[in-house]
């Protein structure tokens, strides 16, 4: 009987040993959000979004966990389906405040970050929305920060581009009918008038599967061009799809976000798409933008497969990071965005980039960094060319 | 003129499409009583296992398609033998159990395809142009499928016993019962007979348009519209209210847009719910 006495409290010090050993490794924990559409056309974004959070969370720590005055914290993500929704963000907000969350990688989509303000401000919340929204920032809200500008810094670059391959002088947009698509159609549209391109515009139910009569319509105008905005990918291959089979052949535009593998992928491939032309949130392809890649891989052990709004995410979520460890803690959000406000932009693969937004937004939240614009020509990709921000 | 041909032949198009997924969610209210909460899951489960069969196994499409409705109809029917029958006179129970299905369903998908779209086409590709106006290919291979289901399940329920006995016990269950027919045996019957037609839609719409986690949502929004419109229950309602429902969306979205399309459905279904309540061709009560 004591044999057995002695090998039970033997097992209970060896379990006890064990489950101790990691907090002796590092002192305390640091939750953090990831907040977009993680299921649904636009899941690619929302994903990409938590995959950056995830990825910024390893990198600190794997250096043994992130810096908060005299400690060692070890970084989790938290990831919530806001469904790129105003309802879906405000929720998720709350229930990330009620897991003691500060800290918010994302919403992603206009309506989303719609949500979020209000909700976010009350709970004492720092969070980074990555939309196109007219207002992503509001000076009323200054804990809202924005992962990049939207149509209106990089659009007329897009088009000027564009116009080196493909003759347009008129152009349909297509996007959905919420503030996710109206935001961003009308910015565009100043962008192609400003180009001399006559514009035209369409707008359908977020929901909708088959975009047949919408093109039908669209067509009728007889554009040279589609344009399918800020269309969530999945939308946006099935509008490819049947643009094509309805006998359009003029070049195809993304001034919207970025989702051209998943374009790609739902349309059929390049024989179908054949002319397109997009905005790409980073030139890719470069060493610098393999390496996240790559470090991905190694951190999380699996591939990036969420495309390149993941490598646009990643500054963010690191700066944020970097904010709780220059303000020492983890409790004091108004101390914490102080020191993010002043933190240089200078990210290891994004480069150097700039605090922009006063101009637009009357506050200076918004991370620029050089963008790139992608051409297929003929079913051929031609390339990312990397373009400078207009600061 | 040509847009206005065009309207029409997308309408009909729609409207096959709509009619499929209408017949099986109106078959199970029609016969068991149940509300299918979980008949966009298996729209979607119709698709990936179409695609599986296609892009991991290698198998050919149409045998995809043959495998896509009897797995979606063996779910169906082991769903029903062993939790809705239990339930099956609680409406509320097998609304939550159906809807859990459908999370479950949606969930597991998720879990093993991850979110991203798959790169699922259909096999026959192109159209038949005639001017401006063209008809795809893959439409009309969907209105054709339509109608052979539609036949079919006409002869099943108007020209077999097990059409009879089926009808039986969506009029009165008693009297069925009393007469000898088992809703044990023939309700997962009829079950399975409706996510099949739903697997089969699946299997056949997921490649023209898209195949994702999320493509049973409004599959679900569109059988329910189109099976008020026609008449719960009533099969000739489902389909005349399906080709209804196509023709109005393609027209109104053709000729006023797509916001203005999806408004001018609902407000005919409210119309439709004040003047006529039980559908274009729904009777006044079921039996069941």
């Amino acid at each position: 009987m004591n044999e057995y006495r002695a090998l039970l409290a033997a097992a209970i010090c060896i379990g006890v040993g064990f489950s101790v050993t990691p907090s002796r490794a590092q002192d305390c924990e640091l939750k953090i959000g990831s907040m977009g559409p993680m299921s649904g056309g636009a899941a690619q974004w929302g994903l990409a979004m938590d995959a950056a959070a995830n990825l910024a969370a390893a990198e600190v720590n794997a250096e043994g966990g992130l810096k908060v005055g005299g400690k060692r914290c070890h970084v989790t993500v938290v990831a919530y389906d806001s469904k790129y929704t105003a309802d879906g963000a405000a929720a998720g907000a709350n229930a990330f405040a009620a897991e003691g969350i500060h800290f918010i990688i994302g919403p992603v989509g206009a309506p989303e970050a719609t949500g979020i303000k209000p909700v976010a401000a009350r709970n004492e919340q720092i969070a980074w929305n990555a939309s196109y929204a007219k207002d992503a920032l509001m000076p009323r809200y200054p804990l809202m920060f924005h992962m990049g500008p939207g149509p209106g810094a990089w659009a007329d670059s897009v088009i000027k581009e564009a116009l080196k391959y493909f003759k347009i002088t008129s152009v349909a947009l297509i996007a959905p009918n919420d503030q996710g698509g109206t935001d961003i159609v009308t910015v565009d549209e100043v962008a192609y008038k400003n180009n001399g391109i006559k514009t035209s515009s369409e707008y359908y139910q977020r929901g909708t599967t088959n975009f047949a009569p919408i093109i039908t319509r669209l067509l009728a105008a007889n554009p040279d061009a589609v344009d399918t905005a800020s269309s969530p990918p999945g939308d946006a291959g099935v509008i490819v799809k049947q643009l094509r089979l309805a006998g359009f052949t003029g070049p195809i535009g993304r001034n919207g976000g970025p989702g051209t593998a998943e374009i790609l992928r739902v349309s059929g491939g390049l024989d179908v798409l054949k002319d397109f032309y997009w905005y790409e949130a980073q030139p890719p392809n470069t060493p610098e933008m393999r390496a996240i890649d790559e470090e991905y891989k190694k951190l999380l052990g699996k591939e990036q497969t969420f495309g390149t709004s993941m490598w646009s995410n990643l500054p963010g979520a690191r700066m944020t990071l970097k904010a709780i460890e220059v303000a020492g803690t983890v409790d004091d959000v108004q101390k914490v965005a102080e020191a993010l406000r002043h933190l240089p932009v200078n990210d290891p693969n994004m480069g150097k980039g700039v605090w922009s937004g006063q101009a637009q937004f009357g506050i200076a939240q918004e991370l620029m960094f050089p963008f790139g614009v992608g051409i297929i020509k003929d079913g051929k990709e031609v390339g990312v060319v990397r373009v400078e921000p207009k600061l | 003129m040509h847009v206005f041909l065009e309207a029409g032949i997308i309408g009909i198009s729609l409207g096959a499409q709509y009619a499929l997924l209408a017949l099986g969610f109106t078959l199970i209210f029609g016969i068991l009583g149940v509300v299918n909460f979980a008949h966009g899951g298996f729209y979607m489960l119709g698709g990936y296992v179409a695609y599986t069969c296609v892009s991991g196994l290698g198998l050919p499409y149409p045998v995809a398609v043959l495998i896509a409705v009897l797995a979606t109809g063996a779910l169906g029917w082991v769903f029903e033998l062993l939790l809705i029958e239990r339930l099956v006179d609680d409406h509320l129970a097998t609304l939550m159990l159906t809807l859990a299905l459908y999370l479950i369903i949606s969930t597991g998908v998720l879990a093993v395809f991850g979110p991203i779209s798959m790169e699922f086409s259909f096999p026959v590709g192109g159209a038949f142009r005639a001017g401006p106006i063209y008809v795809p290919r893959e439409n009309l291979i969907v209105l054709a499928v339509c109608l052979i289901a539609l036949g079919g399940l006409w002869l099943i329920l108007f020209r077999t016993d097990l059409g009879r006995a089926l009808r039986a016990l969506a009029d009165d269950r008693a009297v069925a019962r009393a007469q000898g027919l088992h809703p044990r045996v023939l309700f997962p019957l009829a079950f399975a007979l409706a996510t099949g037609l739903a697997g089969l839609t699946g299997a056949l719409v997921t490649p023209i348009l898209s195949l994702s986690p999320g493509v049973g949502d409004p599959v679900l929004a569109t059988s329910f519209l189109t099976v008020i419109l026609g008449g719960l229950g009533s099969l000739g309602g489902a389909a005349l209210a399906a080709f209804v429902v196509g023709i109005v969306e393609a027209y109104t979205s053709v000729y006023f847009g797509g916001s203005i399309g999806a408004l001018v459905l609902f407000v005919l279904v409210l119309l439709l719910l004040v003047f006529r309540p039980t559908g274009l061709l729904g009777r006044e009560t079921r039996g069941a």
